[in-house]
């Protein structure tokens, strides 16, 4: 079940985001990965779906934008383009296999309705939040160190995502000294 | 509220138990890595702090970033601190501080150096630490670092990222 679109408040959007990131885990069938259990390859698929949803949600969010908002909505984009890259070659070296990518169209009719730039750029930071987030959550469960890293760095490249959306929508890049994501 | 009680309330928010917890059976080579993550946090809190008195950045943003530093560095002391390591020392001052303070783009360059560093650090922490409990409450803080160097490269005038 989708959420009906109706204009976005920072509710609307963390509860867009909620739906649309459970819906990742969750509905979408569960690609059978081959690697053995507890390789990592299930968690790795799952942060794939988030990233895959943040690709969908800067493609959605770049038509409502313009000037420096949309060259760095772009840049995002292809960086969360490079993570899923990563985590894509860190599934089939576990032996698994990556979970794929939804059309645009399925992503769309998950999204809260977004009427403008400021719209996008909410909806975006909620993404990154929720991202971080998975990735502080995944650390301890990964088993080894190399996905660990891996994971890491993605991470922080989330939290620099997260400060520059924050400077696009005219606030402090780094607000607080712990950045923990939401749930 | 007191800032030890501010920075410890959370690192518990991070993780169940935060710092305090973790660190409590944190192996010894968990320590040296804890040590070094500390060094280098310190030496960045020293470095916004002398920036905002000789006025080569920001003032808020160098009084925001010191005070962040100097939070991440006491979450740091309390994970060592209940692994029985109280008293850490006193990290040596970074002899490059003093031609950084020169002017605001090379304290930029050199704050962002550090930051990079700081990251990587937290990275390698990430995938070394053999006490897994340590590595929420640590990518909360590298995360944090990340947006700190977002936040030079702007006083800087450069891209973001």
């Amino acid at each position: 079940m989708h959420p009906v679109p109706g204009p976005i408040t920072r509710r609307g959007a963390v509860g867009g985001a909620a739906v649309l990131l459970a819906s990742c885990g969750s509905d979408d069938p569960r690609p059978p990965t081959g690697a053995r259990a507890g390789s990592g390859a299930g968690l790795l698929n799952s942060l794939l779906a988030l990233e895959h949803t943040a690709v969908a949600a800067y493609g959605a969010g770049a038509r409502l934008l313009r000037g420096q908002a949309l060259r760095y909505a772009r840049q995002i984009e292809e960086r969360e383009r490079g993570h899923v890259r990563r985590l894509e070659q860190l599934i089939r070296g576990l032996g698994g296999t990556a979970a794929r990518s939804r059309t645009p169209d399925e992503y769309a009719r998950s999204f809260p309705r977004l009427r403008n730039g400021d719209d996008a750029l909410r909806f975006a930071e909620d993404l990154e939040e929720r991202l971080v987030r998975a990735y502080l959550q995944a650390l301890p469960k990964l088993p080894e160190p190399e996905l660990r890293r891996a994971a890491a760095e993605i991470c922080a490249d989330e939290g620099a995502h997260l400060a520059a959306l924050h400077v696009m929508r005219g606030r402090p890049a780094a607000p607080q000294p712990f950045v923990t994501g939401t749930l | 509220m007191s800032p030890t009680r501010r920075t410890l309330l959370l690192a518990a928010a991070v993780a169940p138990g935060g710092f305090a917890t973790a660190a409590a059976a944190a192996p010894r080579s968990d320590v040296a890595v804890l040590e070094r993550l500390l060094r280098l946090e310190r030496r960045l809190e020293a470095a916004y702090g002398a920036a905002a008195r000789r006025g080569v950045l920001d003032d808020g943003l160098a009084i925001s970033l010191r005070d962040q530093e100097r939070e991440h560095a006491r979450g740091l002391e309390q994970a060592l601190a209940d692994h029985g390591l109280a008293e850490p020392g006193v990290p040596r001052p970074d002899p490059r501080l003093d031609g950084a303070l020169r002017g605001r783009t090379a304290f930029g360059r050199y704050a962002l150096a550090l930051e990079g560093r700081l990251v990587r650090a937290y990275v390698d922490a990430e995938a070394g630490l053999r006490d897994t409990r340590l590595l929420r409450p640590l990518g909360a803080i590298m995360a944090s670092d990340a947006q700190h160097a977002v936040a030079v490269r702007q006083s800087l005038g450069e891209p973001l990222l």
